[in-house]
């Protein structure tokens, strides 16, 4: 066992960390309170190369392992920056330009990882469809081959970043009998003929993220912007889902450490009954739980990352606990926090109430806890 | 960063998970009902086992302790049999452990080998009807005369006392100096005189525990651990930091026990025509099982690797662990237990034990309430 982070990994962290409070915490506030997606935020994490990391130098990325991809979502989150925004950072890194990395040709690689890694285009991803959630092989978009096109039709919903995005990464079904074997992965440039976005929704919490639905309407696309073969979908859409278990659920790490920093500071500055309430045991041990889910959930998401890391198989079990975790109790944490604040908590000008919001996705977004405990226990019944 | 145990720890857990469901595990349920006089013959013939397959006090040795080693061996020896475990830890974790970390040449010599080896037990005897988490608060006098020290006080809880031979006893030998300076461990064998061991306690869960009281009456005491008094405040609080690894172990190995029961029983146990496993109200209480009991062994694991590196919150990581194992431990007990329904509240039932047994980790050494003031203060201090 080591537990360690490389002295690399350990400044990298705390470069992101600062460049995050300084350059961009001080921008959520008021684009949370808009509720929109922000483009200056979204340069500034272009600027420190954020939105590429994984990805080979020689693509425009920085080559960076996972463990490293989680400390950046980490830092960011402990430094303040709003879920949203880092939902968005979350989404177009590893849900689409991912994908496009792992599966597409040299030739898509080369066509749009570079710019993705910028940030000059905003990536999505759109598996989700409105009959389609947990059960996603269900889905009803369908790809008719015409010749050396592909014709879409269907719709997808609550893709994040698709107000803004310019490439979509869509799983549509070749063949609806086949189900999962159907399921096949292209790549849809935006302003393609027939393909249009939904008006943004207006969302509880991580509102910098903009989310909407996508249709497609006798949307005709090259066949070289399959992504690897017919009925390959399922398997990319897997292949990611329990990975992203470490770097899309680290930015719900940070903000709990910013969480309890928060409590810790307020904690002993506020003061009740004539003494700072971190005298009151009640508020103690409001803290200690925060400190408990911390190391918990610290453990829990960078043992994904680092197996992935050290080349070993991925075990499900493992990155399933790891989002139950990180996101029932996540919340409990941010809950808390609002507590220790009171008045004060319920107020949008104390981060705790944006974080109260932002983590409510945490049991939600990419598989829903219910989802987790139903592989944990199918796999223990087997 | 890499989560896995290294070979020679992955074998430990194999060697020691084989040898303990074999030769421990079968008297985990006769030590529950046993009398005590049973009760005493069959934990020291368990600890000679463990001492022969070389699992009495693993990693601790060489004046230091490796606390992966021994949490990955306790965890097994805990799953088996939970009495055993506590009964082997108060001998070579907590006697043998402060000998092995703060004893002179002379006294590691006397009990280390024999302590190892099951030819001794060994308890330590520190709590009083007064004195818990707030250590400051006993009684135990030790007042020297000529060449020997005089000791005066009540432990009313004391593990293993019933069939140790060697005592380590916590008293002030300078209350004046206060509880940093004045409190000194001695060294106390079995039939010194003014030694008296009350009658066996008995206790809701954990029944193959010996455990009771030992009074001090004028009881002659020629040694202090290490040597020189007014040292065992910082003696008892690391191993006390240590050993939150160990009830973390306990507690792991409990509600491992109980997870891997209830599944058994999900799948084996059929109503309305289906498994009840496939019923989600039980199905995800052993997903939650799962997560509770995997989380628990990397809280533990993780502080007993911090430990061994000397790391600086390595003390709290502890805490931690020792507080989620425990309180998960209580929360897997009971969901077995709904499961099993009717036929777990059965005397005799594996889970109806198992259900007592989990309820010490929260209360023993620092319980979780105390511990949770802890973990606070380490993060509230950081923005005094």
């Amino acid at each position: 066992m080591d537990f360690t982070l490389t002295d690399e990994q350990r400044m990298f962290r705390e470069t992101v960390y600062r460049y995050g409070k300084e350059e961009i915490a001080p921008l959520c506030e008021e684009a949370d309170l808009k509720g929109e997606f922000s483009f200056e935020i979204w340069k500034k994490l272009g600027e420190m190369g954020l939105l590429g990391l994984p990805f080979p130098e020689e693509l425009g990325g920085s080559g960076a392992d996972i463990v490293t991809c989680c400390l950046a979502g980490e830092a960011l989150g402990h430094a303040g920056v709003d879920g949203g925004s880092l939902l968005a950072w979350g989404a177009h890194t590893y849900l689409c330009t991912c994908n496009i990395f792992n599966f597409g040709t040299e030739e898509q690689k080369k066509k749009y990882v570079p710019k993705l890694a910028s940030g000059e285009w905003i990536g999505c991803m759109g598996l989700t469809e409105p009959g389609a959630g947990s059960d996603a092989a269900s889905m009803r978009t369908t790809a008719v081959k015409k010749g050396d096109k592909y014709v879409l039709n269907g719709s997808k919903t609550f893709i994040t970043n698709a107000p803004v995005a310019d490439v979509i990464v869509v799983f549509a079904s070749v063949d609806r009998e086949k189900k999962h074997e159907g399921i096949t992965a292209f790549v849809v440039d935006k302003g393609t003929p027939g393909f249009s976005v939904g008006q943004p929704f207006h969302k509880m919490g991580c509102k910098c993220s903009t989310t909407s639905e996508v249709f497609f309407e006798d949307c005709e696309i090259p066949a070289e912007n399959m992504l690897s073969t017919e009925g390959a979908g399922w398997m990319i859409a897997l292949s990611g889902v329990e990975w992203d278990r470490s770097t899309l659920l680290s930015p719900f790490l940070g903000a709990s450490i910013y969480g309890l920093e928060l409590c810790a500071r307020y904690a002993n500055e506020r003061h009740q009954f004539n003494r700072p309430i971190k005298k009151f045991q009640a508020v103690q041990h409001r803290i200690a739980e925060m400190r408990i889910f911390v190391e918990a959930a610290r453990l829990a998401i960078y043992r994904v990352a680092s197996s992935k890391d050290n080349g070993q198989m991925l075990n499900p079990l493992q990155a399933a606990v790891n989002k139950v975790y990180a996101g029932d109790v996540g919340f409990e944490m941010a809950s808390h926090a609002v507590q220790i604040f009171g008045g004060y908590g319920f107020m949008h000008e104390y981060p705790v109430e944006r974080n109260f919001r932002d983590a409510r996705l945490g049991a939600i977004g990419g598989g829903t806890s219910d989802i987790m405990r139903m592989i944990v226990s199918r796999i223990m019944l087997m | 960063m890499d989560y896995e145990l290294n070979d020679a720890e992955k074998k430990l857990q194999q060697d020691a998970s084989a040898f303990c469901m074999k030769e421990i595990a079968p008297s985990a349920q006769v030590l529950d009902e046993a009398s005590k006089s049973e009760v005493f013959g069959t934990i020291k013939e368990n600890l000679k086992k463990l001492a022969g397959a070389g699992l009495l006090g693993t990693g601790i040795e060489g004046g230091s302790i490796d606390l992966v080693k021994y949490y990955v061996a306790g965890e097994e020896i805990a799953k088996a049999c939970p009495a055993t475990f506590l009964s082997s830890r108060a001998s070579s974790f907590m006697c043998g452990g402060l000998l092995n970390l703060f004893g002179t040449p002379e006294q590691k010599e006397r009990y280390l080998t024999a302590l190892r080896n099951a030819d001794k037990v060994g308890a330590v005897a520190y709590t009083e009807a007064d004195a818990g988490s707030d250590i400051a608060g006993i009684n135990t006098l030790a007042r020297k005369e000529g060449e020997v020290w005089l000791l005066n006080g009540v432990k009313d809880i004391v593990a293993n006392a019933p069939i140790a031979d060697v005592i380590l006893v916590l008293a002030y030998t300078d209350k004046e100096a206060g509880t940093e300076k004045g409190l000194s461990f001695f060294v106390v064998e079995k039939d010194a005189a003014g030694l008296s061991v009350g009658e066996p306690l008995e206790t809701m869960g954990l029944r193959g525990l010996p455990l009771a009281a030992v009074t001090f009456e004028n009881c002659e005491a020629k040694e202090i651990l290490g040597g020189t008094p007014g040292n065992a405040f910082g003696q008892i609080s690391q191993i006390l930091s240590m050993g939150t690894v160990g009830i973390a172990a306990l507690s792991v190995g409990i509600s491992s026990a109980c997870m891997e029961k209830a599944t058994q029983k999900a799948k084996n146990r059929k109503a309305f025509g289906r498994k009840i496993g496939s019923f989600q109200e039980v199905g995800f209480k052993l997903a939650d099982m799962f997560t509770l009991n995997d989380l628990s062994k990397m809280l533990a694991l993780r502080a007993a690797w911090g430990m061994n590196m000397g790391e600086n919150e390595a003390d709290i990581l502890g805490a931690c662990a020792k507080l989620f194992a425990s309180e998960s431990a209580t929360k897997i007990a009971n969901w077995a237990m709904q499961i099993y329904a009717g036929h777990g509240y059965i005397k005799g039932s594996d889970i109806e034990k198992l259900y007592r047994d989990a309820k010490f980790g929260e209360i023993c050494e620092v319980p979780s309430e105390i511990q949770r003031t802890i973990i606070a203060k380490n993060d509230l201090d950081k923005f005094a």
